[in-house]
């Protein structure tokens, strides 16, 4: 018996000696990593199932159509500009797992728009993308500390971050609701612990917070949030989670009658993800919204028109919501940036493309990008919403008034900011 | 059970059999230097699940308790090997004996709460140890709450060369640390303590008769199972570089035990076998699925339908594991012969 | 207010795990196996369900077809896979693992086929009768005419399970098999067929916990949803917690169960929501290693 393992042994690891190597094929060293002659391969994480996956998995569909619009009209430079999807189910050490096969096995040029806070930082502490100089584009993710070049030279943040998100509701409680009882709902990791600090930053006081678990959001838990707002007789009710949070929220509140003034974070506020979960529109009506981009609605603004038709085209059936929206604008600023990287684009002239003509990227939003050398900020703003009587945000008084701040101490200001025309056909220039 | 155990024809004194291992380091030394980063790192995965395996196959293997929660002793190791390092900025290798020991400290308690469990009962037990014991942390500041801790073993001393990557270092501390472990446990399941467990196993009550205490040897052995658990959990945090409770989920324990099976859950000779498909099953999936040229429906879906369906498949054909199933043919081949 | 409430939602999700847990119990006594596939029958059931309801358009046509289809796959999954195990793997180690692990291994088939064949789509079930809270004096409860239909309805099942196993020969036959096969067979049982039978009650039993679960949520079915991972973990510690062997344990134990995490998540802390059933499974394992309800034999598997 002892010789037959000691024969097993190594017969199992010649075997997979013999085997690694075949498998391993050394191939001809390329001009970059993920760009060939004809082909630019960006990678994206995110989570397509699962339970924080609702609105979120339409995204990698949206950014599909918007480069494959691109590659018909020419692509980046003549390359086509090719898009490999992993699902992490919102789980970061999966985002760590899909992230390690994105670089080392499909030998993506970058990866973009990685989406969740726990698990970008996870990637980021565990695949180290700094270290091996892979850009991390766009990240899908509000959280303010990947914004900062030192600790993360890599990446660029593209969402305003919760601290902006937080200051500006704390901005609108206190010009309309002062003396009015708030209550929050977060989630109980790194994304609601930015957003409760970026609420101590405004000086909103809570009478009551609730956190909730992540991967515990359900109509369940949702009778028992309510249950403690109406406890500590909540007026206002911001709720900072995921969508899945909200529509649960959302839902159990209407079967429960319960009729707060309703805010929405952005994250979890897109009105068609939560109306498909059944939530009534009546529900949403007079609910305060936020989002740095266009109302999705609106077929008046030619971002909205161009990036809704193409989408239409690409998933017929498929509604164009908020997530298409960001989907789609954050891969048009991808295709932007690979074609400032120049002719011969590598890692390093994407990043300093970004770095120097990052802030004048078009994009849809309606409040300005903060791209620097020295900043990875992407979005500063947002405008204020309210849900209309069929539950689509649309802007306070029908015209966008737009507000900017930081992640620090800065005051929250009007903004003057106005967004440039969009390049012709909505490809870049 | 009437199977008689194949025994030793040579009793002489062996040097604990460590010239087989001894020769899987050198293999394995020259096989990180050949391939490229994705196959190191995913090497190192194996070296982990081989650990974690083999205290399965000790714990239910040999001692016949069965765990459905050994994910959550990982957690303990890793967590301990975290803050050792974190807040008293230990060595690595003292944050994994720390590892080690908490664990086993950890699997003595649960063992001496099971002793009254079986069947069932112990499983819906070690369940709930899944799912809640991870989820603890919560609640306590120190463990980092929901985002976790980093565990950075540190890059690689610069003595190795410029070009010696991250993952390659992850590498050679799991891969050593699977070695000794190996060793450690192929020699304790050869001694009294295994066959005090398989006796256990085979028949409790005659077991007791011969003066066996039960309670004892089971505690011990989830005790020593916890610890080899507790290192394999650090290994790999090592390897995400934070310890979160979303790193040990519950189909991580159901993942050791498809492992085990898929080894053999008595015998730790496959055990390569069963680390080796659970790692490659996942790249195994995707190839096929993109080769299939199918929906996404399909490509998210396809590596958990395959590793269920084999379990299943193994579980009812091959139940003892390919290494006995293919020591039963050929005994009952020689047998045939006589 | 907020005590009523939380007694409320505790009695309503207990309710729902009680019918998971007596499908399990169900299982166990047919033949002696932990079934953790349960749930994922159970959602396979919803989606018959979801079918029937896309086609017929009313609950009461899906109900019945959730059942029934619930109880055909289970009777299948009997025959095929637990009549092969019991075959090839009812002696040595793996023994004790062979079940759980099968059962395991069906739980992931069934959820990658589901996502599968419906992934993507939006698939929603409403329920027959509203699900608004009753509002009493301008407070609104916790509880609405679609709480008390499935509290009802878990009430007449248990009653109809109970005469079926005490009053009937059916029964009688169910509860021979289980305990003593052989000599069931002697008095002329088909025991293969009763053991059927027993999973495919189950199977029938599941179906309505996993529609009453899906209706009672948001409407929304899904294989990722948490209604889903909370029904198989619930649905197995209240079993254990009542003890394998009996159906009353089942029913108390699933009502114990939801009551007390209702009670944890509302007065300690919501962050609590995956150790509380864990905490109290231990608690009531550590008194009474049997379950409440368990005979103290059967505790040896």
């Amino acid at each position: 018996m002892k010789a037959m393992n000691r024969r097993k042994l190594i017969t199992v690891s010649a075997v997979l000696a013999a085997v690694s190597l075949a498998v391993t094929a050394v191939p001809a060293q390329a001009a970059e990593v993920g760009v060939s002659g004809s082909e630019i391969k960006l990678g994206m994480t995110l989570p397509m199932t699962g339970t924080a996956s609702l609105g979120y998995n339409k995204i990698p569909g949206a950014a599909k159509a918007y480069f494959d619009y691109l590659n018909a009209n020419g692509g980046v430079n003549g390359r086509k500009i090719t898009l490999v999807v992993k699902d992490d189910r919102y789980v970061p050490t999966e985002a760590v797992a899909k992230t390690n096969e994105l670089i080392l096995k499909d030998k993506v040029m970058a990866l973009l728009a990685p989406l969740g806070t726990a698990n970008v930082k996870a990637v980021a502490a565990s695949v180290n993308p700094a270290r091996r100089g892979v850009p991390v584009l766009f990240v899908n993710t509000g959280f303010s500390g990947f914004a900062d070049a030192k600790k993360y030279p890599t990446t660029y943040a593209v969402l305003p971050s919760y601290i902006m998100e937080a200051k500006i509701m704390g901005q609108y409680i206190k010009e309309n609701f002062a003396g009015k009882k708030v209550g929050l709902l977060y989630q109980d990791d790194d994304f609601g612990s930015d957003a409760l600090a970026g609420f101590k930053t405004a000086g909103v006081n809570f009478a009551v917070t609730v956190p909730y678990a992540s991967g515990s959001q359900g109509a369940a838990a949702a009778a028992g949030w309510i249950t403690k707002f109406k406890a500590a007789e909540a007026d206002v009710v911001i709720l900072f989670g995921v969508s899945s949070a909200t529509s649960a929220m959302l839902g159990t509140a209407a079967q429960l009658k319960y009729a707060p003034q309703w805010m929405l974070g952005s994250v979890g506020g897109d009105a068609t993800t939560i109306k498909l979960t059944g939530v009534p529109a009546g529900v949403l009506y007079n609910a305060i919204g936020f989002s740095p981009v266009p109302a999705t609605t609106d077929m008046k603004d030619e971002y909205v028109k161009l990036f809704s038709d193409i989408y239409a085209k690409a998933v017929p059936g498929s509604a164009f919501d908020l997530n298409v929206l960001l989907g789609m604008n954050s891969a048009f600023m991808a295709a932007q940036a690979l074609k400032a990287a120049g002719p011969n684009p590598t890692r390093k002239s994407l990043l300093a493309a970004i770095d120097s003509k990052g802030s004048t990227f078009a994009n849809s939003a309606l409040v300005p990008l903060g791209y620097s050398k020295t900043s990875h900020v992407g979005l500063t703003g947002y405008w204020v919403g309210k849900y209309s009587p069929t539950g689509d945000l649309a802007p306070l008084g029908g015209t966008y008034v737009t507000y900017t701040t930081d992640s620090g101490a800065g005051a929250v200001v009007k903004s003057t900011y106005v967004r440039p025309a969009m390049p012709a056909k909505g490809l870049p220039n | 059970m009437c199977l008689a155990q194949r025994r030793p024809a040579v009793h002489k004194r062996q040097s604990r059999h460590i010239i087989p291992f001894i020769l899987g380091g050198v293999v394995l030394y020259f096989v990180s230097g050949m391939v490229d980063e994705l196959r190191v790192y995913q090497g190192a995965s194996v070296a982990v699940y081989v650990i974690a395996i083999s205290s399965i196959i000790l714990l239910t293997g040999y001692s016949g308790q069965v765990s459905l929660g050994h994910g959550a002793l990982m957690a303990v190791g890793a967590y301990a090997a975290a803050v050792a390092r974190i807040e008293l900025h230990a060595p690595i290798i003292v944050c994994f004996i720390i590892a080690v020991l908490t664990a086993a400290i950890g699997g003595a308690l649960l063992g001496a709460a099971a002793a009254r469990l079986s069947g069932p009962y112990l499983a819906g037990a070690t369940l709930a140890l899944a799912i809640g014991l991870p989820s603890l942390a919560n609640q306590f500041k120190i463990l980092g709450g929901e985002q976790g801790l980093l565990f950075d073993v540190g890059f690689p001393p610069l003595s190795l060369g410029q070009d010696f990557t991250q993952y390659k270092w992850f590498f050679w501390i799991a891969a050593l640390a699977a070695l000794i472990s190996m060793w450690v446990i192929h020699n304790i399941l050869s001694s009294r303590y295994g066959r005090t467990w398989r006796a256990i196993r085979g028949n409790e009550v005659a077991a007791q008769l011969s003066g066996i205490n039960i309670a004892r040897s089971k505690i011990l052995a989830f005790t020593i199972s916890a610890g080899i658990a507790g290192l394999a959990g650090a290994l790999l945090s090592m390897t995400i570089g934070t310890v979160s409770p979303s790193a040990f989920p519950l189909t991580l324990s159901f993942s050791l035990l498809t492992g085990a099976v898929l080894s053999g859950i008595t015998t730790l000779g496959g055990v390569m076998i069963g680390a080796v498909v659970l790692v490659a099953i996942p790249e195994f999936a995707d190839a096929v699925a993109s080769r299939m040229g199918s929906s996404e429906k399909v490509t998210t879906n396809l590596p958990g339908f395959l590793v269920s369906a084999l379990l299943i498949v193994t579980v009812l054909f091959v139940p003892n594991g390919p290494v006995e199933q293919h020591r039963a043919r050929k005994a009952k081949k020689a047998a045939l012969k006589k | 207010m907020q005590l009523l409430n939380t007694f409320l939602i505790g009695i309503t999700a207990g309710s729902i795990y009680s019918l998971m847990a007596t499908s399990m119990v169900l299982v166990w006594r047919s033949t002696r196996v932990v079934n953790f596939a349960q749930a994922g029958m159970a959602l396979l059931s919803s989606y018959f369900g979801y079918e029937a309801v896309s086609k017929f358009h009313s609950f009461w046509i899906a109900l019945p077809v959730a059942m029934i289809g619930g109880a055909v796959f289970s009777a299948f999954v009997e025959m095929v896979l637990i009549r092969l195990l019991v075959k090839h793997s009812s002696t040595g180690p793996i023994a004790a693992v062979a079940p759980i692990i099968a059962t395991l291994g069906l739980l992931g088939v069934i959820r990658a086929t589901v996502s599968m064949v419906w992934g993507g789509q939006n698939v929603r079930i409403i329920g027959p009768v509203s699900n608004d809270g009753y509002t009493i004096n301008g407070t609104t409860l916790v509880f609405s005419p679609l709480k008390l239909l499935i509290l009802v309805t878990v009430v007449i099942l248990m009653l109809a399970l109970t005469v079926l196993f005490k009053k009937t020969n059916i029964g009688l036959a169910l509860r021979a098999s289980a305990y003593a096969p052989e000599i069931a067979r002697l008095a002329g049982i088909k025991v293969d067929w009763v053991r059927t039978l027993g999973w495919a009650l189950a199977g029938a039993t599941g179906a309505v916990a996993g529609m009453f679960q899906t209706v009672n949520g948001n409407g929304t079915l899904s294989p990722d949803s948490i209604d889903f991972s909370l029904l198989l973990v619930s649905g197995f510690i209240a079993a254990v917690i009542g003890g394998l062997d009996s159906l009353v344990g089942a029913v108390i134990g699933g009502l114990v169960l939801g009551l007390m995490i209702s009670f944890v998540l509302m007065y300690i802390s919501g962050g609590l929501f995956f150790i509380a059933p864990f905490v109290i499974l231990l608690l009531v394992l550590f008194i009474r290693p049997q379950g409440v309800f368990g005979a103290k034999a059967a505790r040896r598997a």
